[in-house]
């Protein structure tokens, strides 16, 4: 304890004054000659102790008052042990939350800007020799400096350069990432700063319960930390976002139509009538649609479109009208081929029409061709006998489809799991040539194999005209088979197989595989199974119509046209993205340890060397912070776009309610401030102690209430004495 | 129309030294006032006719001399008395308070003047007995008017001091007493409350009316002392205490009230009248208290 004005202590000598009172009124008395003295001494006789104590209390009291206020008056200051701490050398972290919701504000002055002008402030008033970090909370965390500053100029500095992100924060793992970073901070006294927007989707459930595990842990770690949060949020409610987009994730060919839809959201109070959306492609706008949404309200917005080249192309959304423009965009990046190369390996060929295993299959991969119409056909079939399996072939393709081939050579086998693993798509159909056991051994290979689950045995009924089992109706959840969930696309449950072959059950040690469509008895119908970066799907029935009626039925076309599209998909990396997912561009093997550009959003660009991986070029890039077109040019000048999104959780700005605040820095014993004036109030509590004036000038109130109703409770007559004086008894 | 006594203060009054000019002036005025006689429903016999007045009761008009003198004549009686009052005025040292005005004694002389002139004018025996801790001077009844000159020097010669012992006055009292009457007790009561209770029933035990006036204080119904104070005993002499009297007050009233309380009820159980009075209310309230009592017993 401490005195910010000492002298003024010796006003407690005032203390002495109601005794000094006292003493004068004994010495200077009335003298009365009483007759009623029996009723006198009747009252000392039984309440001398009483009385005393009453005498006692009040002359406390009245000595009190003036001790308290000359206490109140020297202004003393509850230090409460900080100076064991080490002369208020802090360690400080100062989270700052970078989400694009931060970048939301009124009158010019955003959210972010505060919380980096206070966040300087405060770190310039450190004392010297204090040691900082900043951590950013966008995307998790991460630090601003590789190791912690003593330099709050240099800090200021690096703070000032800062730009908001376009990630999302998510607090309770920011808060986690904060109390790894204290571990490298050195002095005893430590605190963390929050610098937040209180933004109710990151602070309500479910975050809250591991928020509050995480503020637990830096409160009571081995060395705990003090927690302030700072509120720089301002209520913005107006808020408008695309907040998906969506389309077939399946391969797009030249010519084929492709429909969007945009989804729109109203975050705000006020109804938006006529609101407009802008569809571009490749920068140039192709359609423009209006919206009415109502306060808090989401619409629906269709466009389609028909790519007319092949190659990388970029379809955007957008609408305008609010702060917030980080999500009024949502970019896709659609890979179109003019013509996707498909290997037909015919394991029975046949001289006459549609006996060959793959006769059917060729037709219903490239139906127009075979029509002679000219209209174009996305895939484009090349057949060959097994034998004519190589790497060569294999580098040509993108989906190798095996139509019952009894087997393959060794060479063979080692070609085609390079090519499924570099991203390959590969399907499988038995026959009555296959080899079962080599298909088990090899093939299957204990799990470790292409094929998916090992082929068993036949099943079914062997004569011609035998009895059939039907394929089973239901739902599907592959992007390959979710179109017969429309029944207007035919229904699988119109095919029936004669012969079929069993799948056995997998070993625990063998890679995954799932059933995609099954037989009406519950067989599996498909399997699929990820191989390397490629995939490989294995029916359990021929591939044209000797086990079954499937190229008879109008779902045959369609099944292997999105079976074989879809496997072809999976050649290509993800290029929509969100903000910080890593960038990973597949590039021709031609340009492994070369040079790869990439151009970022905003204009700039910057070169990566392509690392080999198998037969391939790979460039990887994980500053995807800004959303926006990243794009990768191969050093053969072909171009990849991706796309990055910023995440929509972050655009609803809706903040918590004072009291819910107020209730989460109670609930969690934080320290929430609002503006600079508060922290250094708090600050100065922490560093210098606390002033005790205002409670000590209440208790000398309350003391000057309790003296006045001691002084009342005393000497107020009781009801008994109020009788009137005159009356006559009787 | 007020006559003067009713518009002077006991401490105006004062100021009329001789005690039977006070009494008149206060009894007068007392009886001016009152619409019915007090002599109705007493033994009456006849002394003489009168011319008839306006405003004499018809029924009182003698028919008989009417028919004989064509004239009206009332009748008028000779009033025979049935009682005999002894008043009992306290003499001891606790009556002798009274700061700056009345004290309770010359409150108390005062008012047994009045009620003795009173008494005499309706032809009773009044008689007096003074006491503090024994009995003083005892006077007989009697019902001649010089009897009241007696009373009033006797009451004008006394002095209060000594402690009150009313116990041992009325036992020693009983027996000066030869024929049952009124006793009037003009006293503060200042005692042993069972014992002062002990010796009224005693009293009653001979077949007395007793009324007591209780003199009382304004201070001592208000203990009104804001400084601190060093009360000394008007009846033990060094007897005394200094205290607070604000810190005081509370209980003091409490203790007064609980007195009071059990005074009144124990007169109340021996069926005696206890009449408190302020030494600052007019003599008229004790000559109306009385007559009520008078009243009732006729």
């Amino acid at each position: 304890m401490s005195f910010l004005n000492a002298a003024l202590l010796g006003g407690m000598a005032a203390a002495g004054i109601p005794v000094v009172i006292h003493l004068l009124h004994r010495h200077r008395f009335e003298k009365v000659r009483w007759g009623a003295m029996h009723l006198l001494e009747r009252v000392l006789r039984e309440n001398q102790r009483r009385l005393k104590l009453q005498q006692l209390l009040l002359l406390l009291v009245r000595m009190a008052i003036p001790l308290l206020l000359a206490l109140a008056m020297a202004r003393p200051v509850w230090q409460a042990g900080r100076s064991l701490l080490g002369g208020g050398k802090t360690s400080t972290v100062v989270l700052l939350d970078n989400s694009y919701s931060m970048e939301a504000g009124r009158t010019g002055a955003t959210a972010f800007g505060l919380a980096k002008e206070e966040a300087v402030r405060l770190l310039g008033a450190l004392p010297r020799g204090s040691d900082m970090q900043v951590v950013l909370m966008g995307q998790g965390g991460g630090t601003l400096f590789e190791r912690p500053s003593f330099d709050a100029g240099y800090t200021a500095e690096a703070l000032r350069g800062l730009d908001a992100g376009y990630g999302t924060a998510t607090v309770p793992a920011a808060l986690e990432f904060a109390s790894g970073v204290m571990g490298q901070m050195h002095e005893a006294s430590r605190q963390v700063v929050v610098f937040t927007d209180f933004q109710r989707v990151s602070f309500t459930a479910p975050e809250a319960p591991a928020l509050s595990r995480a503020l637990e842990r830096l409160r009571s770690g081995e060395q705990p930390a003090e927690v302030v949060f700072f509120d720089v949020g301002q209520d913005v409610h107006d808020n408008l976002a695309v907040e998906a987009l969506e389309y077939s994730r399946l391969m797009v060919g030249v010519g084929q139509k492709l429909a969007f839809k945009a989804h729109v959201r109203n975050f705000g109070d006020t109804p938006r009538s006529d609101l407009p959306v802008y569809f571009r492609v490749d920068g140039e706008e192709k359609a423009a649609a209006q919206v009415t949404l109502g306060a808090h309200q989401s619409g629906q917005v269709n466009f389609n479109h028909t790519f007319s080249t092949a190659g990388s192309h970029v379809v955007e959304v957008s609408i305008t009208g609010d702060s917030l423009a980080a999500d009024n965009v949502w970019m896709a990046s659609i890979p179109v081929r003019d013509r996707l190369p498909v290997l037909l390996v015919n394991g029975e060929p046949s001289a006459q029409p549609l006996r060959g295993e793959t006769d059917f299959a060729e037709i219903g991969l490239q139906p127009f061709s075979a029509g002679r119409v000219a209209q174009a056909d996305l895939l484009g079939t090349r057949v060959i006998p097994a034998e004519q399996l190589d790497a060569k072939r294999l580098s040509e393709c993108a989906v190798v489809v095996l139509a019952n081939v009894a087997r393959l050579t060794e060479v063979q086998v080692r070609a085609l799991e390079g090519f499924v693993s570099d991203g390959g798509g590969l399907m499988i159909w038995p026959g009555s040539r296959v080899d079962v056991a080599w298909y088990r051994k090899v093939l299957f290979n204990g799990g470790a194999g292409l094929l998916p689950q090992a082929y068993d045995a036949v099943q079914g009924d062997t004569k011609e005209g035998g009895r059939t089992v039907a394929l089973a109706a239901q739902r599907f959840e592959h992007p390959a088979l979710d179109f017969f969930n429309d029944p207007r696309n035919g229904s699988l449950a119109e095919g029936a197989v004669r012969l079929w072959m069993s799948f056995a059950e997998n070993p625990a040690e063998a890679a995954p595989s799932r059933t995609i469509a099954r037989l009406e008895t519950g067989a599996p119908f498909l399997v699929e199974k990820a191989f390397g970066t490629g995939r490989v799907v294995a029916a359990c029935t021929a591939l044209d119509a000797d086990w079954g009626n499937l190229p008879m039925r109008p779902f045959y076309v369609p099944l292997l046209q999105r079976l074989t599209v879809d496997l072809a998909s999976g050649v290509e990396t993800e290029r929509n993205l969100e903000v910080g997912q890593r960038l990973v561009a597949l590039l021709p093997a031609g340009a492994a340890e070369k040079k790869v550009r990439i151009g970022t959003p905003g204009g700039g660009s910057l070169e990566l060397t392509a690392q080999r991986r198998g037969g391939r070029a790979m460039v990887e890039y994980g500053g995807t912070q800004r959303p926006g077109l990243y794009t990768v040019e191969a050093p053969d000048g072909g171009k990849t776009h991706f796309v990055v999104n910023a995440a929509r959780r972050e655009s609803d700005l809706q903040r918590l309610a004072s009291r819910e605040i107020e209730r989460f820095g109670g609930e969690n014993h934080v320290a929430v401030v609002r503006d600079g004036t508060q922290y250094q109030d708090l600050e100065r509590q922490r560093r210098f102690g606390r002033e005790l004036w205002q409670p000590i000038l209440v208790a000398v109130l309350v003391l000057l209430l309790g003296e006045l109703w001691l002084q009342q409770r005393f000497t107020r007559p009781a009801m008994a004495a109020k009788k009137p004086v005159e009356g006559r008894s009787r | 129309m007020a006559h003067i006594s009713e518009l002077l203060t006991p401490s105006d009054l004062q100021r009329i030294s001789s005690l039977h000019v006070l009494a008149r002036q206060v009894v007068e005025g007392f009886c001016s006032g009152l619409h019915r006689s007090p002599h109705k429903g007493f033994s009456v016999e006849f002394r003489q006719h009168r011319a008839y007045v306006p405003g004499d009761e018809i029924r009182h008009i003698d028919w008989r001399v009417f028919a004989r003198s064509d004239r009206f004549y009332i009748r008028e009686y000779e009033e025979e008395t049935n009682l005999r009052a002894t008043l009992l005025v306290d003499l001891s040292g606790s009556m002798n308070y009274g700061r700056g005005g009345v004290t309770k004694w010359e409150y108390a002389v005062r008012l047994a003047a009045c009620l003795s002139y009173l008494m005499l004018q309706q032809q009773d025996s009044v008689g007096l007995a003074t006491f503090d801790s024994r009995l003083g001077t005892v006077i007989p009844p009697r019902s001649r008017v010089r009897h009241l000159q007696l009373i009033l020097d006797t009451l004008q010669a006394a002095k209060p001091g000594g402690e009150t012992e009313l116990g041992t006055v009325f036992r020693d009292l009983v027996p000066k007493l030869h024929r049952r009457g009124l006793l009037v007790v003009i006293s503060d009561c200042f005692a042993d409350v069972p014992e002062l209770l002990k010796a009224l029933a005693h009293l009653r035990h001979a077949h007395h009316e007793v009324l007591v006036f209780q003199i009382w204080d304004r201070d001592e119904l208000d203990f009104p002392f804001r400084k601190w104070t060093e009360f000394e005993s008007l009846e033990s002499a060094g007897h005394k205490h200094l205290l607070d009297p604000v810190q005081l007050r509370n209980t003091y009233l409490e203790n007064l009230a609980r007195f009071r309380e059990e005074l009144t009820q124990g007169c109340r159980r021996h069926k005696v009248d206890i009449v408190p009075f302020v030494t600052d209310q007019p003599y008229a309230d004790a000559l109306a208290a009385y007559m009520n009592l008078r009243m009732a017993r006729a």
